[in-house]
């Protein structure tokens, strides 16, 4: 049956074996190189396994729960398990291969789930696609088991910046997220906060974004950016208000000083003083303080720590502290008010060298420089200290009880007014007044009789009066004779023009008498 | 008593029959290059089968499919389709997934191997039951492709965006290349050679 031997036959299929052998054979070749490729591909790629414990698995799913490195997917998550001590769960992952590179010590893992605060809202997505695993790469050793928090951390990636320390006595609403604005822009957060190692104050961690770091330098001042802030001082009322969103769940601000150069940014980690309020970080703070005492006489209701201390309406200085104090010997109640000077505010002129701010002050005090109380605003009702010259006032001083120098006060110009109200006003409840209406009666007894002479007298002097009219009458006559038209005037006039005639030949008279004074001798001669 | 005992030749493509010692081979009728047996069938079919058992492995570890649901991307391969049939309570689906992907390919990969097997070693049984085994094969070939064609029209019609989108896997390019593979290598194996052995 099997008898094809053929010649043609054979000789065909030796063709055909040569023709087709190696191309049919291609086709396994690729084959295999295909899914050898292939396999090879998915196994290279598969990582680490690691496990990390969370409190609790809500929302996680095995083989559907990504771990995700900015939105990157690195790993999924294999197997849900509940701890040997029952207290937490273990989820074990696959992570793919790169992740063999960050998954050390340091390595961060949370559970990102929507959120929603004031700040804003994050983790939208996960609404819809259920929570997935974030990864913050870290430093340190290989590891492959892990605790993860409870919650995000607060930078999720590696953000370029820098972390600096404020320093507080008052949190408030102060959380970690807090955004802090610089000119109003959002520029970092705060990481978190801690009570001091003395537990006077509380530390707050901030995290300034890349590139507003630069602007942190050593004259910056950071202040509470909290909402509406409404003052009202001694220069009248204020407000300010910061972003919205601090106005919503409180924030930091800071800003940077003219006075410090580019390059002066501070150090990772430097300390800074968060001020309260915006008008607090405005005020310039000087090292070099010079302290007194003023005891003021009178009441100082108005006057307020912080209160400033002016020289000629520029603030100098500022009200530090006021007390009372009771001599028990003399039982006298004194008000000592603490001002602190700042002398750098005032800019030397022809510096001497080795005279001390305070013996500055001591010479001054001596050309009459004296403390007043003066109100501030009228609206207010705040009393300011204003450090002017009297030179006529002298230099008072109480029984100094502080530690600080005395500064001499004088009263100020209210009360002064008031007091030599005062004293007018006792020196008239002084006047003997039952002695004076005596006396006044008796005065107006004798003005009685000095009334009725008088009044005789005044009769006397109707009777002169009209003698004194007719004389009078008789001067008008005169008065009147001399009137133009009048012939008395008419002659007094041809009078007068005669008398000019007469001067007029006296003077030819002379004047020929000056030429030829002969004539007096012999004659005038005929011409 | 088979044609080529009688010195016959018939044309694959028409059938006519033809002396052998025609020079050139070619059909008198049709044209077409006559041959006693499809050549180099065997070492074709063997090549062919290979290759598919080669993309048979890909094709069933990686995923055949990516799913993205409202932000949520699954992986199916065929096997865990299958699961997730079962899971739900989808029996009848499952069964049909399971015979469609997974038992249709591998049986006909391995009815072919059985083919090359007894023809190669010339093993003596019933030659009218290997004639059926791979009729049934050449005709199922076409019928693997159902998962492709499936996966085609999610692709094409399930594409939402972000709500829902099919993507294809890996593992689809390598089974539909299996299917194709396996269907060549029906093709290319000739049936007379059952009979050839045939004592």
């Amino acid at each position: 049956m099997n008898n094809f031997t053929d010649p043609y036959d054979a000789e065909e299929v030796i063709i055909n074996r040569k023709s087709s052998l190696p191309l049919v054979w291609f086709l396994p070749l690729i084959a295999f190189i295909v899914s050898g490729w292939l396999i090879y591909k998915a196994v290279s790629e598969k990582g680490p396994v690691v496990t990390i414990s969370f409190p609790n698995a809500d929302g996680l799913e095995v083989d559907k729960t990504r771990i995700k490195y900015l939105d990157v997917e690195v790993g999924k998550v294999t197997a849900i398990n509940i701890s040997d001590d029952l207290k937490s769960i273990r989820v074990t992952a696959q992570m793919n291969s790169d992740a063999e590179t960050y998954l050390k010590q340091q390595t961060i893992f949370w559970v990102v789930r929507p959120q929603v605060g004031l700040g804003g809202v994050s983790g939208l997505g996960t609404l819809l696609s259920g929570p997935y695993i974030g990864i913050k790469p870290g430093g340190g050793h290989r590891q492959t088991r892990f605790i993860g928090l409870t919650s995000p951390p607060l930078l999720k990636s590696n953000a370029e910046g820098k972390q600096f320390i404020l320093e507080t006595n008052n949190l408030g609403s102060m959380q970690p997220g807090t955004p802090i604005n610089f000119h109003g822009i959002i520029v970092g957060e705060v990481l978190s906060h801690e009570l001091s190692a003395e537990a006077n104050a509380i530390k707050l961690k901030v995290f300034i974004n890349k590139p507003y770091e630069q602007f942190v330098r050593k004259n910056t001042r950071f202040w509470i950016d909290s909402g509406v802030d409404l003052s009202a001082g001694a220069d009248g009322f204020k407000v300010r208000t910061g972003p919205l969103i601090s106005l919503l769940s409180g924030g930091i601000a800071f800003r940077a000083s003219a006075e410090d150069a580019a390059d002066a940014v501070m150090a990772e980690n430097s300390l800074f003083p968060l001020y309260d309020t915006y008008e607090q970080s405005t005020q310039v703070f000087y090292s070099n303080t010079l302290k007194y005492v003023m005891y003021f006489n009178g009441s100082v209701r108005g006057l307020t720590e912080g209160a400033p201390v002016q020289l000629r309406g520029i603030p100098i200085g500022k009200v530090t502290g006021i007390s009372l104090e009771l001599d028990k010997k003399t039982a006298e109640i004194r008000v000592p008010v603490t001002v602190e000077l700042e002398p750098q505010r005032i800019s030397i002129v022809n510096n001497l060298p080795g005279v001390s701010d305070k013996d500055v002050v001591e010479q001054l005090i001596k050309k009459g420089l004296r403390a007043q109380l003066q109100t501030g605003s009228l609206l207010t009702g705040q009393l300011l200290v204003d450090l002017d010259f009297h030179p006529k006032s002298k230099i008072v001083l109480n029984t100094n009880t502080s530690v600080y120098p005395e500064f001499p006060t004088t009263a100020s110009s209210l009360d002064q007014f008031a007091h030599s109200a005062q004293t007018i006003l006792d020196k008239i409840a002084k006047l003997p007044l039952e002695d004076l209406s005596a006396d006044i009666s008796k005065t107006l007894q004798s003005l009685q009789s000095t009334s009725r002479t008088a009044n005789t007298m005044l009769v006397t002097a109707n009777t002169t009066l009209g003698s004194a009219d007719k004389t009078m009458n008789s001067a008008h006559q005169v008065l009147n004779s001399l009137e133009p038209g009048s012939t008395t005037h008419y002659e007094l006039d041809k009078l007068l023009q005669e008398l000019g005639q007469t001067a007029n030949s006296v003077k030819q008279l002379t004047d020929y008498l000056q030429q030829h004074p002969d004539t007096l001798i012999r004659g005038k001669k005929e011409e | 008593m088979t044609a080529l005992a009688q010195g016959l030749i018939r044309c694959h493509d028409c059938g006519y029959l033809s002396q052998q010692a025609r020079q050139p081979r070619r059909c008198p009728v049709c044209g077409s290059r006559l041959h006693i047996r499809i050549p180099n069938s065997v070492q074709h079919t063997t090549a062919l089968l290979l290759s598919s058992y080669a993309l048979y492995i890909p094709a069933n570890i990686f995923p055949i499919m990516t799913v993205t649901q409202l932000g949520v991307t699954e992986q199916h391969t065929i096997m865990g389709g299958i699961i997730a049939l079962i899971d739900k309570d989808m029996m009848p689906i499952a069964i049909l997934v399971l015979v469609a992907s997974i038992l249709v390919p591998l049986l006909k990969l391995l009815g072919i191997s059985l083919l090359l097997l007894k023809v190669r070693y010339r093993w003596q049984s019933n030659a009218r039951l290997w004639t059926t085994m791979y009729r049934i094969i050449a005709f199922v070939g076409r019928w693997s492709m159902l998962d492709i064609f499936m996966i085609s029209i999610l692709v094409a019609v399930v594409d939402l965006g972000g709500v829902s989108q099919v993507i294809a896997g890996p593992a689809s390019t390598a089974f539909a290349a299996v299917v194709v593979l396996t269907m060549f290598a029906a093709k290319s194996f000739d049936p007379r050679l059952i009979w050839d052995n045939q004592e």
